[in-house]
């Protein structure tokens, strides 16, 4: 890994087109200004785990729900009321 | 469409199934033809991360399978994600929504505490045919009844895993720190 210090104001280049300024820093943050070409992604890490993330989600076997629902209950035996009851569509069981 | 519903003071009330000819309704994988109503679309203004084009979904509940809720696409109807509400993954989660989100949210101020905000807080779970089922508890999907609007708010802080396992033990931590196993599932995953 490549480290360099910088100071707010200054800034890195990377490939061609792709500049970090640091904009501002506190003992806990740093605000950076990214200029990049349209084409290039640029995400907060967390981000793409969530992408990546939701992506296995979405091909999630659908034969092991009631497994999942054994499970969760017994974490949690009495499932309170949550406030997303309120808003969902009620299905019939099979 | 986003001015209407934001219009909406109250939560919509408690919506059943049931056959109605007039209401839209979608095909879905999962349930077969589901009918809705309009007021029980959820907008997604962002999408979701690798999901950016889904901006509209259901909450769907079967009772036999609660606390299990589905969201599913309006959208791509093939597309069903499982969640469970994140407190019954860990009773003592702590939400956190970032001020862009709450401005996605339509929350009113942006300092007020979270849980008065009829929120519903959803963690999205994974499902593998091989391997035990996961919670995401860093990026809840985060719903707010009374302007019907939904968000997946990414936390920025370390505190919960995106692959938070589901064990009665994980509800004596508030914090789960990602385990060298979880990191390592997450890198697979980045490279699929």
């Amino acid at each position: 890994m490549l480290i360099i210090r910088r100071r707010r104001g200054e800034s890195i280049i990377i490939g061609e087109d792709i500049e970090i300024e640091i904009l501002e820093t506190s003992p806990t943050q740093v605000k950076l200004g990214i200029s990049a070409p349209k084409e290039v992604t640029v995400l907060r890490s967390e981000i793409r785990v969530t992408r990546d993330v939701n992506r296995a989600a979405s091909s999630s076997d659908t034969n092991k729900i009631s497994q999942l629902v054994d499970r969760i209950r017994e974490i949690e035996p009495n499932p309170e009321e949550l406030p997303a009851h309120e808003s969902t569509v009620v299905l019939p069981d099979e | 469409m986003s001015d209407r519903s934001a219009a909406r003071k109250s939560p919509g009330p408690l919506r059943r199934g049931e056959y109605q000819g007039t209401m839209p309704s979608i095909s879905t994988k999962q349930f077969g033809v589901v009918h809705f109503a309009d007021e029980d679309i959820f907008e997604f203004p962002n999408g979701l991360p690798g999901f950016e084009s889904e901006q509209r979904f259901l909450c769907i509940e079967r009772p036999a399978l609660r606390p299990v809720v589905f969201l599913q696409s309006i959208v791509q109807t093939d597309l069903c994600f499982i969640t469970l509400p994140a407190r019954s993954v860990d009773p003592g989660y702590q939400l956190e929504v970032a001020a862009e989100e709450r401005k996605v949210l339509g929350l009113a101020t942006p300092e007020s505490p979270i849980w008065d905000q009829s929120l519903a807080c959803l963690a999205i779970v994974c499902l593998p045919s091989e391997g035990s089922p996961t919670a995401n508890l860093l990026g809840p999907v985060v719903l707010s009844r009374e302007t019907r609007k939904g968000v997946q708010a990414v936390r920025d802080d370390r505190r919960y895993s995106a692959l938070t396992p589901l064990q009665p033990a994980a509800s004596e931590h508030g914090q789960v720190e990602p385990s060298p196993v979880e990191k390592s599932q997450a890198d697979r995953l980045a490279e699929v």
